[in-house]
């Protein structure tokens, strides 16, 4: 599993560990009883204070989802479900990060979900359309639907 | 968050009213520095803002006009040789003692000294740093004098580090593994770090108390996620004649201003601040979070960038 942190991110780097160590597990870098890297060897090649290290793994570990055994390490859960409340957790952090960034910029939920929608069926025309034609033809659509919700 | 009632051995160094005056300029003006116990605290001030003279107070090289410096409970003045005993100290100064000396021979020399020296943490710590052991320290670079007054200090594992300025004069590399070698001291030994730096963000994820030092006086400290949260940047768009609220305006720390908007770090709970904005006739349109350095620099004078 690689970490990498962000440091445009705004929030705290813990949870940013968080976050990576829940997205190796979606993905499958990180699987049931896979060892994670030590606190000090997190701490070292991330260059962060190993308590934000140890914040992290408290938190997963207090959510069940690694575990401590003494003078071995930290490894993954072995009955670790990734897909529900993993997937869960991190559309919520995504969900979250949205929201902040809407309120600040004045914008009302709903008018951010719709967004989401048109840019998504928009992206979703231009990777799979190649002629201008059909594109507009997209775009038109992804206006119907925006203007029908 | 602050401690109000916290007691003096929360804080593994703390100073009252220290002062200090060379001749016409004041060095330090009543600083009241707390630095709590297994903290990174990270002091920020531009050259000559006194930060080396704070350090050389705690080590006791220099005495203050007025003030006390209390570190683990001791008092600096008069138990200065205890305190030095459980402190390791990179300082401002690049000339080490003991030019004639190699690096190996000043090693084991400083090891002497103390009981609690790891001989193979020092030696992995040289190998690490490239310490060249048989060069005399005499002939070594700036960065190489820097790379061995680390070893000297970490050596030990102390309960408090002095760093002033350490990455100063070391290359990108060695930088980045000097910080990963402290990262690593910190989660093997219990430490408490009182650093200076130039360059905050290299700081940004291993600090967790921030102090800024602007003309020898202590203008702010407080932990990271307080000043992150409580340092950000108001953009808005205001009326004709608009002027700052009284509430705002001691706080309004820089600005800068196109037409009618208006774009400033402010001090203070997102909440409040723009609820005062807001109250003045302002419309606020964008808040950001700042960078630790950003937020930090924002206490210092707008020539300190």
């Amino acid at each position: 599993m690689l970490v990498t942190l962000d440091p445009r991110d705004e929030r705290p780097l813990y949870l940013q560990i968080v976050d990576q160590v829940r997205r190796a597990l979606l993905d499958g870098t990180l699987r049931a009883e896979d060892p994670l890297p030590s606190v000090r060897e997190l701490a070292g090649e991330l260059v962060v204070n190993p308590r934000t290290v140890s914040q992290a793994y408290r938190e997963l570990e207090g959510e069940g989802v690694i575990y401590v055994r003494r003078g071995q390490g930290t490894f993954v859960a072995p009955t670790i479900h990734p897909d529900r409340r993993e997937r869960r957790a991190l559309v919520r952090g995504v969900a979250e990060r949205a929201l902040v960034e809407a309120r600040r910029n004045g914008l009302e939920v709903e008018e951010l979900i719709t967004m989401i929608r048109e840019v998504a069926v928009e992206e979703e025309g231009e990777e799979s359309l190649t002629t201008p034609a059909l594109r507009t033809a997209a775009t038109a659509a992804t206006a119907a639907k925006g203007g029908a919700a | 968050m602050t401690h109000p009632n916290a007691s003096a051995s929360d804080y593994a160094v703390a100073t009252h009213g220290l002062s200090k005056r060379y001749g016409r300029k004041t060095a330090l003006d009543q600083v009241e520095l707390r630095v709590p116990d297994g903290a990174v605290y990270v002091l920020v001030g531009v050259n000559g803002a006194g930060k080396s003279t704070l350090f050389k107070m705690l080590m006791n090289l220099e005495r203050p006009d007025a003030g006390t410096a209390v570190v683990f409970g001791l008092d600096t003045g008069r138990e200065g040789p205890e305190v030095r005993a459980q402190v390791g100290y990179v300082p401002d100064r690049q000339d080490a003692p003991y030019r004639s000396m190699t690096c190996a021979r000043l090693l084991r020399h400083v090891a002497a000294f103390y009981p609690e020296w790891d001989h193979a943490y020092a030696d992995r710590l040289v190998h690490a740093l490239g310490v060249p052991p048989q060069q005399l320290v005499g002939g070594l670079s700036k960065g190489g004098t820097r790379r061995l007054q680390l070893v000297l200090a970490l050596a030990h594992r102390p309960a408090l580090l002095l760093l002033d300025e350490p990455t100063d004069g070391l290359d990108p590399v060695v930088r980045r593994r000097a910080l990963a070698l402290l990262a690593e001291h910190l989660a093997d030994t219990p430490t408490t770090i009182l650093i200076s730096t130039h360059h905050i963000q290299e700081l940004e994820s291993l600090a967790d108390h921030v102090g800024m030092l602007r003309d020898g006086r202590l203008v702010a400290q407080m932990p990271r996620e307080e000043l992150q949260r409580t340092v950000r940047s108001y953009q808005f768009e205001v009326p004709d004649g608009w002027q700052v609220p009284q509430e705002l305006q001691a706080t309004a720390l820089r600005r800068s201003s196109a037409g009618r908007d208006v774009r400033c770090t402010l001090v203070g709970e997102e909440q409040e601040v723009t609820g005062r904005l807001v109250a003045s006739g302002a419309r606020v349109r964008q808040v950001s979070t700042l960078a630790l350095e950003d937020a930090a620099l924002a206490f210092l004078p707008e020539d300190a960038s």
